[in-house]
């Protein structure tokens, strides 16, 4: 592309800072774009971080949706290869329950095969003895090339990649209104929700890739998109309870999957249709976190006696086709819209619909249209080069390469960093220390993040590390990270409001599960936090 | 075995009420399920903060509270714990965050400053170790600065701390304590040499575990004010102060059953003929009367599901409200309504069972209802104070 | 059951609340910086275990497996019984040749004993001692319990057993490999103290050795062979009504709570009725049904230690309260402190040091206090206290048989 441009003066713009936006982002950097991202928060904030984690088979569409199907099994074996830090091949499993019909079964394995995705009947003894959790009750059971994906990890990945081809991330920064010149988008102005500074940025085509809140970006722009708020809560268990995924095989229900996630599971979802509003601010009613258990436990009867760490939801951004209440029968299909063949708004393209497994492919597709606008002929390569992390293979091979002995922080580290650990410092003991005792995130992955993955807040940290994540959420390390987070940006006072609103977050995660195990958590808490350091101290 | 009262629960409430008991000449028994609260204690014990107003259901209704009050600093003291402060009015203590927080007695090395205001304008030097992560120089400082007191951050690298560092998780209060046991004096010789004027040293809680004389040598060994402030748990004052409670109690010829577990008892004609523990199986632990001293939620003195709050040994009354929804508020640091359950009594402490007194079954301490021990900043004096009532109760006579 | 009514996990892991009272409890934590602690080692690496078994720490072989940790916690989390059964699930390391001969205890008093003056001879010499040190690593300053000439069977054979046919009530004894091939006299106190108090002692019909060394060293097949031997063994003594008596904490505590919890050996047929002599003797004294007449020319200042399983199980008053009935003991309960021996681990060369240091806030206190004999329900206690403070180590029921006028305890203890 052009070589003079000014400093605020790119190829493309993309707003929204999900995996969608992540993920374009580095396919245009990839293809020489030069690339600008903005993100109001931080990445991964709307549904990218708040899903299943579920590397979907597509298995789950196969009878209703075999296009859906067909992207799913094909961007899952793409990942497994691209995104092995990010990746964990467990297999799955869609059992059928007595209550279940059978039949479904052999529909189901058949849509499966037509859509390329390989199943196979297990005898329900052998799928028992495979997954120990599943209910024993079990009458049926077929086994697909399901896992689970790390959505914090997988964006971060791309953001990061991005960031290696010369693409500039803003994150905490809004758009506030597009700069068009007649029917030409040419720009957006912004504005930095941190320090109130306001800016321009100018790029021939801007991508809309928020999500939910893309509804919003495009009426910002004067184009409307049909979009359908499907709320999903979930729960998060204290350990895996399961290592293989398991759903249930019949047309897709509440709380239907039940995923092995890093160190814990989440059972999930639910489907309600919330106004746009309430987007921003979800809370998980107790409603539904009944319905949750109680289904769950019809997958795996142990969770109706496990610890649970966290409720939490998210908003489908679905765009809607027809008047389901529900969302549920929407395609989950990949809509990208250039809004000038469209709306007759020049500049302008709108990538939604999907979901994470596709996120790579309506990347893909959003990029061909920007470069088409722009002219330009390179072909994509996301599926080919794997992402920063990801070069090498499974947690133990990438430790072993980088440490004669690894100690469990460095393997943990490994698990999550990939090869990219190299770069974590174990060299003196301050730095080998842990700051995260649940999940074993040393000070020196601590500061990495802190230096290479746009962390600005406790909450980032957490999405870059799972700092605050396990069984104390937050309890032990806040504490610890803030005050690195502290030194790092050279402010305590922030930090110390940070700390403050981190343990608030995770508190919202808690207390609509606050009774057992959880309620002596947080009695322990907030006796640590309110009484030994005086949080609660009016000033 | 049969003793004159069984506690269960060998916290504060039932260290407290044991101590009492068997100062008494009573025989007391305390079956305790692993260690307690007092292992996070901030160093202080909180008894009302001041403009609260005690609720009508709250224990100190039921009590002396001004008569028990300045009972407290004798009877600790006949326990070997010196605590400091004005029974009858809050003091301020710098928490690790350097707030500045109300409470009444103090221990040894903590220290009750008269004022909010008795650090500004002075000089401080906050002493810390490399690495030591759970006492965070910066907030404190950064607080303290704030309030109007300088403040210069040191850190001492004492080869002494090398092998604990090694391990890259237990570098917690409590270890450090252990090496600073041998190491206490080169702090106070390195420190002398950082000094620049200061007329502050602040130190975190790291000394003496086992005996606060380390405590009183570090103070004299400085003409400038020592500041003690607390670390992230344990805490080693609230550990030393457990410590000495139980060893009194031994002393005074008490059973302390640590790592055991009441498990069920048998009640009869509204009272509590024995229980039985994990440990003891079918020797059954019979007394004249019983202490229920369970602590609150952490210490499973409190259970909750998703629709009940109850005490799950004897199934005792609970203030609970209906619906889980009602027990939490959104924000973390605000009041949360959980914090005021507990366990219902009669006036004389004895816990109600289907709205009727257990004649020999009296509630001390957190599993009580009607404290919120954040909000009130009550939760020490609620143990110790319900504790000492509990045991006049069940022994009138004086010793 | 109601949904969410409470929560299971294995060895109650999911109800740590990371308080991190047990690192304060651990003895091994301050002494070795190598050993992860109990929270990091227990339930914070059990999730990670459960994610992926390459989480699992060789390093976890530290761990004295006393279950100070599970006495501290105040969640109920059986914190050793985690790290034991990760390292019975995930460990790789095979057990040196050197540990396979500290296990093998049984086997090893077997093969000795008839040689015992030899063998105690060899084993005491500083040369043996240094090539033990420099070819299996076992430290030059432990000194190697000694043989006894006649085992502890043979003796009861040939001296006690038809004397005991003449009482009505028996008890069984299980009396351990120590008792057995090193320490005798031990089971003729319990003997003559039980013959005392009106009961016979009959032997179980072939017991094994319990299997704690087996356990600590990995030999998790051959344990799992004693315990399952054991349990039928013992299952038949308590299936005639037998309470079965043991003079030590540690084959006590293996055989009750061991065998169930990391062994899955089923041991409901006998576990209630196996008990320390001491708990027997107490529970019989506070009931009336047993007199004790003390002599009255008996003096000793005595300081009890409390045994780490012997905290575990909780009976530590037994012991204490039969002592306290002795009228000529000045009497001290010690600090409950980790010895360090911790059964064959003190042994290792490479734990000498760590075990020293564990130990010496115990070794301190008794230095302090100076007392005549230190009581003990624990045999690898004793070796580790008698080494390190010259100090005599007796268990409770010898003190109790020297202490007592036998033959006026024994008239009024004539059951019909």
């Amino acid at each position: 592309m052009a070589n003079n441009y000014k400093d605020n003066e790119f190829d493309v713009i993309i707003v929204g800072g999900g995996i969608t936006g992540a993920g374009t982002a580095r396919d245009c950097a990839m293809r020489g774009l030069k690339v600008l991202l903005i993100e109001r928060h931080d990445i991964a904030t709307g549904a990218t971080g708040r899903n299943h984690g579920l590397l979907h088979s597509g298995a789950r569409y196969a009878v209703t949706d075999k296009e859906s199907a067909t992207e799913c099994i094909e961007e899952n074996m793409i990942l497994r290869r691209i995104a092995r830090h990010c990746v964990d091949e467990t297999e799955g499993f869609f059992i059928t329950l007595p209550e279940d019909d059978l039949d479904y079964q052999k529909k189901f394995v058949e849509s499966c095969l037509a859509a390329g995705i390989s199943a196979e009947v297990i005898d329900p003894k052998d799928a028992i003895r495979m997954e120990p959790s599943v209910n024993p009750d079990l009458i049926g059971a077929v086994k697909v090339p399901d896992g689970s994906v790390d959505p914090f990890r997988l964006c971060a990945a791309n953001m990061l990649d991005a960031k290696l081809h010369g693409a500039k991330i803003l994150v905490y920064t809004e758009v506030t209104s597009f700069i068009k010149e007649g029917d030409t988008v040419r720009g957006v102005k912004v504005v930095d929700t941190k320090t109130g500074q306001e800016a321009e940025y100018y790029a021939p085509v801007t991508v809309n890739a928020a999500g939910i809140w893309g509804h919003g970006i495009a009426a910002m722009a004067g184009a409307n998109i049909g979009m359908f708020p499907a709320k999903g809560a979930l729960l998060i268990f204290a350990h895996r309870v399961n290592s293989i995924v398991i759903n249930r095989c019949r047309k897709p229900a509440n709380a239907d999957i039940l995923v092995p996630g890093d160190t814990v599971c989440v059972i999930g979802t639910t489907s309600t249709k919330v106004p746009f509003e309430e987007c921003d601010n979800m809370h998980v009613t107790p409603d539904e976190v009944d319905l949750l258990l109680t289904e769950g436990a019809k997958l795996a009867p142990s969770l109706a006696s496990t610890r649970i760490l966290r409720a939490y939801a998210g908003v489908r951004p679905l765009v809607s086709a027809d008047n389901d209440p529900s969302g549920r029968n929407i395609s989950r299909g990949i809509v990208c819209l250039d809004h000038e063949t469209r709306d007759g708004i020049k500049g302008f393209v709108s990538i939604t619909g999907g979901k994470l497994m596709t996120y790579r492919l309506m990347a893909e597709q959003a990029t061909d249209v920007v470069c088409r606008k722009l002219g330009i002929d390179r072909s994509c390569e996301t599926a080919v080069i794997p992402l920063p992390g990801s070069e090498g293979g499974k947690t133990e091979e990438v430790s072993k390469k980088i440490w004669a002995a690894p100690t469990t922080a460095q393997k943990a580290s490994a698990g999550r960093a990939g090869t990219r650990a190299r770069g974590i410092s174990f060299d003196n003991s301050v730095d080998a220390a842990l700051v995260c005792e649940c999940e074993e995130v040393s000070v020196g992955e601590v500061k990495s993040a802190i230096e290479n993955l746009e962390v600005h807040n406790l909450v980032d940290l957490r999405r870059r590390t799972r700092v605050g994540m396990g069984t104390c959420q937050g309890e032990l390390c806040a504490c610890r990270a803030a005050g690195l987070l502290g030194k790092a940006h050279g402010c305590t006072e922030r930090a110390e409001k940070d700390l403050r609103s981190f343990m608030n977050e995770r508190w919202k995660g808690m207390y609509p599960i606050a009774w057992g195990n959880t309620l002596r958590e947080a009695d322990y808490t907030q006796w640590v936090y309110n009484q030994v350091l005086g949080f609660n101290v009016e000033e | 075995m049969k003793f004159d009262t069984v506690i269960i629960g060998g916290g504060l409430a039932g260290l407290t009420a044991g101590l009492r008991l068997q100062q008494k000449g009573k025989s007391v028994a305390i079956v305790s399920a692993g260690q307690n609260a007092l292992h996070f204690s901030s160093g202080t014990f909180g008894v009302l903060n001041e403009g609260a107003e005690i609720p009508e259901n709250h224990p100190y209704m039921k009590l002396n509270l001004e008569g028990y009050l300045a009972e407290v600093i004798p009877f600790f003291a006949s326990a070997g714990v010196v605590l400091k402060g004005n029974p009858l009015k809050n003091s301020w203590r710098i928490t690790p965050m350097g707030k500045r927080q109300e409470a009444r007695f103090f221990m040894e090395d903590a220290d009750p400053l008269e004022g909010k205001d008795t650090l500004i304008g002075k000089k401080a030097l906050v002493v810390s170790f490399p690495g030591f992560l759970d006492f965070n120089t910066s907030f404190l400082a950064a607080s303290l600065e704030k309030s109007g007191t300088a403040v210069r951050i040191e850190l001492l690298a004492l080869p002494e701390m090398d092998r604990l560092r090694e391990n890259p998780s237990e570098m917690r209060s409590v270890n450090v304590a252990r090496v600073m046991d041998r190491a206490w004096n080169k702090v106070v010789s390195e420190v002398k040499l950082l000094l620049k004027g200061e007329d502050v040293i602040v130190l975190p809680q790291v000394f003496g575990l086992k005996d606060s004389a380390i405590v009183s040598a570090i103070r004299e060994s400085f003409d400038q004010k020592v500041l003690f402030v607390g670390t992230m748990p344990p805490s080693v004052p609230g550990m030393r102060t457990q410590m000495k409670l139980k060893q009194s109690f031994e002393a005074a010829g008490g059973t302390f059953l640590m790592g055991d577990e009441v498990l069920s008892a048998e009640i009869s004609s509204e009272r509590v003929v024995s229980v039985k523990t994990r440990n003891l199986g079918d020797h059954a632990l019979e007394a004249d009367a019983f202490i229920l001293a369970s602590g609150s939620y952490f210490s499973k003195g409190l259970s909750a599901t998703t629709e009940e709050v109850f005490e799950p040994l004897f199934g005792l009354d609970v203030n609970f409200s209906e619906g889980r929804s009602s027990w939490y508020d959104a924000d973390f640091y605000s009041a949360q309504p959980f914090n005021n359950f507990g366990v219902m009594t009669d006036e004389k402490f004895r816990a109600l069972k289907e709205g009727k007194p257990v004649l020999n079954l009296y509630a001390a301490g957190s599993v009580l209802g009607g404290a919120d021990a954040l909000r009130l900043g009550c939760g020490a004096g609620v143990a110790i104070l319900s504790g000492l009532a509990v045991a006049d109760a069940i022994a009138p006579e004086s010793k | 059951m109601k949904m969410q009514e409470y929560t299971l996990s294995a060895h109650n892991f999911e109800e740590c609340m990371k308080c991190t009272v047990c690192t304060a409890y651990c003895p091994v934590v301050p002494a070795n910086p190598h050993y992860p602690g109990p929270k990091q080692a227990g339930p914070d690496g059990e999730r990670l275990r459960l994610k992926d078994p390459y989480f699992f720490d060789e390093m976890l072989k530290y761990c004295l497996n006393c279950k100070r940790c599970e006495v501290a916690c105040p969640s109920g989390v059986n914190v050793a019984d985690i790290i034991q059964s990760a390292r019975i699930r995930y460990s790789k390391s095979k057990p040196k040749l050197r540990d396979r001969i500290l296990a093998s205890t049984d086997f090893m008093g077997t093969a000795a004993r008839p040689f015992a003056p030899l063998v105690n001879a060899v084993t005491g010499l500083g040369i043996t001692k240094s090539v033990l040190d420099a070819t299996m690593a076992i430290d030059r300053h432990r000194t190697f319990p000694k043989y006894a000439g006649k085992s502890f069977e043979g003796w009861f054979k040939r001296n006690a057993a038809a004397s005991q046919e003449q009482f009505k009530e028996k008890v069984a004894y299980f009396h351990g490999c120590y008792v057995n091939y090193n320490y005798p006299q031990l089971g003729k106190d319990l003997v003559a103290l039980m013959n005392a108090l009106g009961f016979g002692v009959e032997l179980l019909d072939k017991e094994k050795c319990c299997g704690v060394a087996m356990i600590a060293n990995g030999m998790y097949d051959g344990a799992r062979k004693h315990a399952a031997h054991n349990e039928k063994v013992l299952g038949k003594a308590a299936s005639s009504g037998r309470k079965i008596l043991t003079t030590s904490t540690t084959c006590t505590f293996t055989m009750r709570d061991e065998y169930r919890e990391l062994l899955d050996v089923d041991n409901s047929s006998y576990r209630d009725n196996l008990l320390i002599a001491t708990k027997f003797i107490y529970e019989k004294v506070n009931s009336g049904e047993v007199k004790l007449v003390f002599r009255k020319d008996y003096k000793a200042k005595i300081a009890y230690h409390t045994p780490c399983h012997m905290e575990k199980l909780g009976w530590g008053v037994f012991s204490t309260g039969l002592l306290k009935m002795i009228p000529g003991a000045e009497f001290t309960i010690l600090d409950s402190n980790c010895c360090g021996i911790a059964g064959t681990y003190g042994f290792k060369k490479e734990n000498y040091a760590v075990s020293q240091e564990i130990g010496k806030p115990l070794f301190d206190q008794i230095a302090r206090i100076a007392p005549e004999v230190v009581a003990c329900d624990c045999e690898t206690c004793k070796w580790q206290i008698e080494m390190s403070t010259g100090l005599p180590v007796k268990n409770p029921v010898s003190i109790l048989a020297e202490a007592l006028d036998l033959e006026a305890t024994a008239k009024l203890n004539q059951h019909e």
